[in-house]
């Protein structure tokens, strides 16, 4: 008989219009890492969402240590012994640490709180940990991976038996997703057991004993980590056997038609110069914090250079907001999509017309039907999988949210696209869309910023690579000089 | 949704989003109707409109202003003074002798009334769009501004109360009868060409939905800001006109708690006081709700106090209702 810490059974779960969950069973021994992988829409956050009492199966049992029991919400999961970390960061920004961790639980000396005692059980809960930030931080002072250390640190106070963590390196860098790594197994030792959610397979195979690939709702198998390779992962979660090679085919490159000199943000990032031409896709990596997004930002006007020049097909340029960036045939895709990229309460079509609204008008007014008729058509062009375009944005997988940000910079016909983490958190399946869309729009003459923190996406995708560390510009890497040593050489140098 | 089962009470849920509001106008006539029969009555429901034109037109306005994510509580203050200016004029060209205002003034004050509401509005926008603001900044900055229009508005007529000069003429006309339904209307059929029809109006839209993803998608948001609140400004700025020429008199208190009664008929009409939904049409209907329930308890003699308290009930049930459809709205996402 094993040891099993949580057994569900059959549980299944549905939405209005979909079944989220079919009769899925998924079993987890105590102290073992257990990897949940699955497509977005596979049903690994809502089988979650169920274990923590956020959602309420429509049948099926929950059994925890053997005995049979029901969640009714996240504080009961959390008194069961069962602690969630979603990847969304959910900490308050403007307290310190310690306030995060212990903030419905602070320790009170007759009526008052007694700070002196809540900080030092918070700076010793970091300390055991080996974090290298002080209980008193303010969050946000914290950097993204930071917040993350706190969120996992918040979660552990509790003393909770099994951690669900769902895709948590997603905003780490290299260095600090090792350390967090070390910390999953020492806890692991300690006797913890995690469900671990992650679109990354190196870090599966890593860390995982036993993984679970979920596919439309239903498990498809699950095995220790060893009997299986990453194909074999990748064919399970996509129902079909990928091709996991970057599709890069490099094209003729063409004159310049962006060139940033001494591109500098006070305190920020200081004198970058770089050229980008047609038809090429240019890489920008470095660690995160980097300046990466903050470069992309002040070449598109976001957050304007405070010194240095931009070209544009030859013609030195001003762009002071956002508006002169797509003036000039600039267009940023942003990292954070469901923030910054769509509104996700407005329909597909909304989301896309909104960066060229000329496009749409006849006469001085905006017309209803040349809009459907347009956003139709790039909605078709973009392959997004959407049961009809009055859809609302929030409704659509990460991957076809993705290509509906893409659609949105293409309607406004800008021949200058930068992408910032254009894969993040989206499945493989729908990777290879976007890396075989960014192909076809190479090809047809666009000139193409790649930022990424996945090394071999960057590496895989640019015909030159720049690599940035401290906000400065470190050098520039050609395809064939481009190696993960060379690369992390010149991002760690600074 | 107890006892019934998921696709009939969302079906309930939908309808009453779509058609609750009318719903309510319906109810509130029949219920008044039938303790007092007068209620229904043509020249009462023409009543009703009429005096709550104006309320309708400073409402519009509010609703562009909530609609960008915002608010504009400075616009009492600036119906006050578009009213004592317009007061001032029109008596100052009006023939004492025979008592009769001159058309060109009452034409001329319309322009200024709404002049005085577009500069209001200007100096609101640009603030609030230089600080990159949002609800919260606009509720500071449009305080404010209350207090300093206001006291304009006391320093124009030095505090005293302005009664009208002449027994008739054009300006005379704009309150009476249907006209001020008409110009309501006319401004309502504007607004709502500018707010689904034009950039603007679309651009408006994202800024309150989502400030960073409007600025990230190239929308000039300070622009953007600054001209809803223009808008407002001047919808206000007419109200002051209309209402002077309705009660024969202007004084610097004219204007005072329309920031409320504006407020609370859009959050009562269904605009999401977040920003970024509703429209002029739920907007209208929000002004009929208040004015049918006002009148309504008016005919039915509740005294004043119990009608404070339930304007401000029905204002706090418009929000909590809100915020109840849109988890509705989100529970129908699939995930």
């Amino acid at each position: 008989m094993e040891d099993y810490i949580l057994q569900m059974k059959d549980i299944t779960k549905t939405f209005p219009g979909v079944t989220a969950l079919d009769s899925v069973s998924l079993d987890v021994r105590r102290g073992e890492v257990h990897a949940l992988v699955g497509e977005n829409g596979a049903g690994k956050s809502t089988l979650m969402k169920v274990l923590n009492g956020v959602h309420q199966a429509d049948s099926g049992e929950i059994w925890l240590n053997g005995e049979k029991t029901t969640i009714r919400n996240t504080v009961d999961a959390r008194s069961k012994g069962i602690g969630l970390i979603f990847h969304e960061c959910n900490l308050i920004n403007t307290l310190s640490v310690a306030e995060n961790i212990y903030i419905n639980r602070l320790k009170n000396h007759r009526g008052r709180v007694d700070w002196r005692a809540v900080n030092s059980d918070a700076q010793s809960l970091l300390d055991s940990f080996g974090f290298n930030f002080r209980a008193t931080d303010k969050v946000e002072a914290l950097s993204a991976a930071q917040k993350q250390l706190v969120e996992i640190t918040k979660v552990l106070s509790y003393g909770v038996k099994l951690v669900v963590m769902d895709e948590p390196t997603s905003s780490l860098t290299t260095g600090e997703a090792e350390k967090l790594f070390g910390i999953i197994r020492e806890l692991k030792a300690k006797g913890v057991t995690f469900i671990y959610i992650s679109h990354k397979l190196d870090e599966i195979f890593r860390l995982a004993d036993r993984v679970t690939v979920l596919r439309d709702g239903k498990v498809i198998e699950t095995r220790p980590v060893g009997e299986f390779t990453t194909n074999e992962i990748i064919e399970r979660m996509v129902g079909r056997s990928v091709d996991t090679e970057y599709p890069r085919k490099h094209c003729e490159i063409g004159e310049v038609v962006l060139k940033a000199e001494n591109i500098t943000r006070e305190g920020v990032i200081r004198n970058i110069s770089f050229e980008l031409h047609r038809g090429e896709i240019l890489g920008f990596a470095g660690l995160v914090g980097s300046g990466r997004t903050e470069l992309a930002e002040a070449i598109f006007g976001a957050e304007p250079c405070t010194s240095g020049t931009i070209e544009v097909k030859g013609k030195r340029v001003s762009i002071r907001s956002t508006s002169e960036g797509k003036a000039n045939s600039i267009g940023l895709l942003t990292e954070d999509r469901k923030e910054t990229g769509l509104v996700l309460m407005y329909d597909l079509i909304r989301n896309i017309t909104v960066t060229n609204l000329p496009r749409i008008r006849k006469g001085r007014l905006l017309s209803r039907k040349r809009e459907m008729e347009l956003a139709d058509q790039y909605i078709r062009d973009m392959d997004v999988k959407t049961p009809s375009n009055r859809q609302l944005a929030m409704n659509l997988s990460g991957g076809n949210q993705q290509k509906v940000v893409f659609a949105k910079w293409l309607f406004s016909d800008v021949d200058i696209l930068i992408l910032d983490e254009p894969t993040r958190g989206i499945d493989v399946g729908a990777k290879h869309e976007i890396y075989l869309l960014m192909n076809k729009l190479a090809e047809e003459g666009k000139a193409i910023i790649m930022i990424s923190s996945e090394l071999p996406e960057v590496l895989g995708m640019s015909d030159h690579v720049i690599v940035l560390s401290g906000g400065e510009k470190m050098g520039e890497l050609s395809r064939e000089e481009a190696t993960p040593e060379a690369v992390m050489a010149m991002a760690v140098a600074n | 949704m107890k006892g019934v089962s998921n696709d009939a009470g969302r079906k309930v849920v939908g309808f009453l989003r779509e058609w609750g509001m009318i719903l309510l106008i319906l109810v509130i006539t029949a219920v008044a109707t039938m303790i007092r029969p007068v209620f229904l009555s043509g020249r009462n429901i023409l009543n009703i409109l009429r005096s709550y034109s104006t309320i309708g037109i400073a409402s519009i306005g509010m609703a562009y202003t909530i609609i960008g994510g915002g608010m504009d509580l400075s616009i009492g203050s600036t119906i006050s003074l578009s009213a004592v200016v317009t007061m001032l004029i029109i008596n100052a060209t009006s023939n004492v002798a025979e008592r009769v205002c001159s058309p060109y003034a009452a034409v001329l004050v319309l322009f200024v009334g709404i002049a005085i509401g577009a500069a209001v509005g200007l100096v609101n926008g640009a603030i609030i769009a230089v600080v990159n603001g949002r609800m919260g900044e606009s509720f500071i900055i449009t305080f404010a501004m209350q207090i300093v229009v206001g006291a304009m508005a006391q320093a124009v007529v030095k505090g005293q109360f302005q009664a009208a000069a002449y027994k008739s003429g054009l300006f005379k006309e704009f309150g009476v009868g249907v006209v001020p339904v008409i110009f309501f209307l006319v401004v309502a059929a504007i607004m709502q060409l500018i707010l689904t029809r034009t950039q603007f109006g679309r651009n408006l839209y994202f800024l309150g939905a989502n400030m960073k993803a409007a600025k990230m998608a190239g929308i000039r948001v300070g622009q953007v800001r600054t001209i809803s609140h223009v808008l407002c400004g001047m919808c206000a700025g007419l109200a002051g006109v209309l209402v002077v020429s309705r009660v024969n008199s202007a004084s610097v208190l004219q204007g005072q708690g329309y920031e409320l009664d504006a407020m609370a008929c859009v959050a009562i009409g269904g605009v999401s006081l977040a920003g970024g939904d509703g429209s002029i049409l739920k907007t209208i209907l929000g002004v009929l709700v208040l004015g049918f329930l006002l009148t309504a308890l008016n005919i039915l003699s509740v005294q004043s106090n119990a009608q404070l308290i339930v304007r401000g009930v029905v204002i706090i049930a418009a929000v909590i209702l809100d915020t109840v459809n849109k988890k509705a709205k989100l529970r129908e996402v699939r995930k």
